[in-house]
């Protein structure tokens, strides 16, 4: 096991160790499969759409891969890793998942690694031809004096996030889509908020208008007290009106009028008529009409409450 | 809670905050649909009165009545004006001999003009002649 400070090499022969800080951890190749090549791609996101195609021959099936990319000079290099399998290493030797802010992988170190370095008794890491491998150090030669690495002064960049891919519940893809439909709909319900408040503002208008034009009209005892006095005066007034119209259409060369009244709240009259038919047409029509009806004869005299 | 726990739900705090966004933003929407509901119930009741009150002031408060009533005067001929007495907003007529177009024309006049009619008599004196009393005011 390599420590430097809060940087570790993740490797299968690693020693248990306790934490009470985040690691940033660079895996070894005994947890990743690395390629690179040089594709007619432009974009990070357009590399990682066709990652999992390039590992189709060298990969597990049965189990499910994480892939990253990043820019190497001319080429892409992508990296395949089975997060559940790291996490259950990094648990096995007391890392708690939580702990690890980045990760990070050998390959980054490819320049810095050009000479060997040791990572425990049995190993070493070195790149050969641009990729970084384990060799067991028994290949290597007795004399051979190993690189110190100073990996927190190193310069790494293109990490990842275990939140990113295990720690959390939610994976990235449902926090975006989630995140995005969600303040959809928060922008929809406050837009629709505002179109609602403004709703009334016409209203709005119209009664401060209406104020303006009369200001003695602001209190609801005032207006209430108005409108008591001429609802009712209205509603009679309209009512001795209306009766006198039907009784006058009552009337006819054949029946007429011989006495009409109105006093307090009641209006009548008296109708002469020709004959017993018209005398009962009258009496139909202001039956009709709502008027209370006597007849006496040939006299007709209607009644109606005010 | 540390960076750490921080980083490590980031994705859950991500999503709880903008849930708690939805949330908000629908509480917003609510709280604007009842003061819209509660305030424009308000309004339009007392645009209604305020419209109301002007146009009954209108009708029943003509300050130019006091004028108007005169033409009830001369509306037949003066021989049938038996008494037309005018007193502040009070009006007091009575006519005599009214053929029966005569009462209708008088009749319509009253019923036309926006006066509170506080008694109105109209009685056949004879074969087609009517006499009418009426007291209205204004």
């Amino acid at each position: 096991m390599e420590k430097r400070d809060n940087r570790l090499f993740i490797h299968r022969d690693m020693e248990p160790v306790v934490l009470n800080h985040s690691v940033e951890i660079i895996l070894t190749p005994q947890f990743y499969t690395f390629i690179r090549e040089s594709l007619d791609v432009k974009f990070t996101y357009q590399a990682k759409q066709i990652a999992a195609s390039l590992f189709d021959d060298y990969l597990d099936t049965s189990k499910e891969y994480q892939y990253h990319v990043y820019k190497c000079e001319n080429e892409w290099c992508f990296f395949a890793y089975n997060i559940d399998e790291i996490d259950q290493f990094l648990e096995s030797r007391g890392i708690e998942k939580h702990r690890v802010s980045k990760i990070y992988f050998a390959q980054q170190l490819s320049s810095e690694l050009e000479e060997p370095i040791e990572l425990n008794e049995k190993n070493i890491l070195q790149t050969i031809d641009g990729t970084v491998t384990i060799i067991p150090s028994r290949f290597m030669e007795s004399n051979l004096s190993y690189k110190a690495l100073n990996l927190s002064e190193l310069k790494l960049t293109s990490g990842i996030t275990m939140g990113g891919s295990l720690n959390s519940f939610i994976s990235l893809k449902e926090t975006i889509l989630l995140s995005s439909i969600f303040l959809i709909l928060g922008s929809i319900f406050i837009v629709e908020g505002n179109r609602i408040k403004s709703s009334i503002s016409n209203e709005d208008e119209k009664l401060t208008a209406l104020l303006d034009e009369n200001p003695t009209y602001t209190s609801s005892m005032i207006r209430k007290s108005i409108l008591e006095k001429y609802r009712p005066i209205d509603k009679k007034e309209r009512s001795k009106r209306q009766s006198i119209k039907d009784i006058s259409k009552l009337l006819s060369a054949k029946s007429q009028l011989s006495w009409l009244m109105i006093k307090k709240e009641t209006i009548q009259a008296d109708i002469e008529t020709s004959n017993k038919t018209i005398s009962k047409q009258v009496n139909r029509n202001a039956k009709a009409k709502n008027f209370k009806v006597i007849n006496n004869k040939l006299n007709i005299k209607v009644e109606k409450k005010i | 809670m540390n960076l750490m726990t921080l980083q490590r739900y980031k994705n859950e705090l991500i999503v709880f905050i903008s849930l708690l966004f939805v949330l908000f933003a629908y509480l917003y929407k609510l709280s604007a649909y009842s003061y819209v509901k509660e305030n424009k119930a308000k309004i339009e009741q007392q645009i209604s009165e305020i419209n109301t009150i002007v146009n009954l002031k209108k009708e029943w408060d003509d300050k130019t009545l006091t004028k108007k009533v005169k033409v009830l005067k001369t509306v037949v001929a003066s021989s049938k004006v038996k008494s037309f007495t005018k007193r502040s907003k009070k009006l007091t007529a009575s006519y005599i001999s009214l053929t029966a177009n005569e009462l209708n024309k008088v009749t319509n006049k009253l019923i036309n003009m926006p006066v509170q009619i506080t008694s109105l008599t109209i009685k056949e004196s004879s074969k087609n002649k009517y006499s009418m009393e009426f007291t209205c005011k204004w």
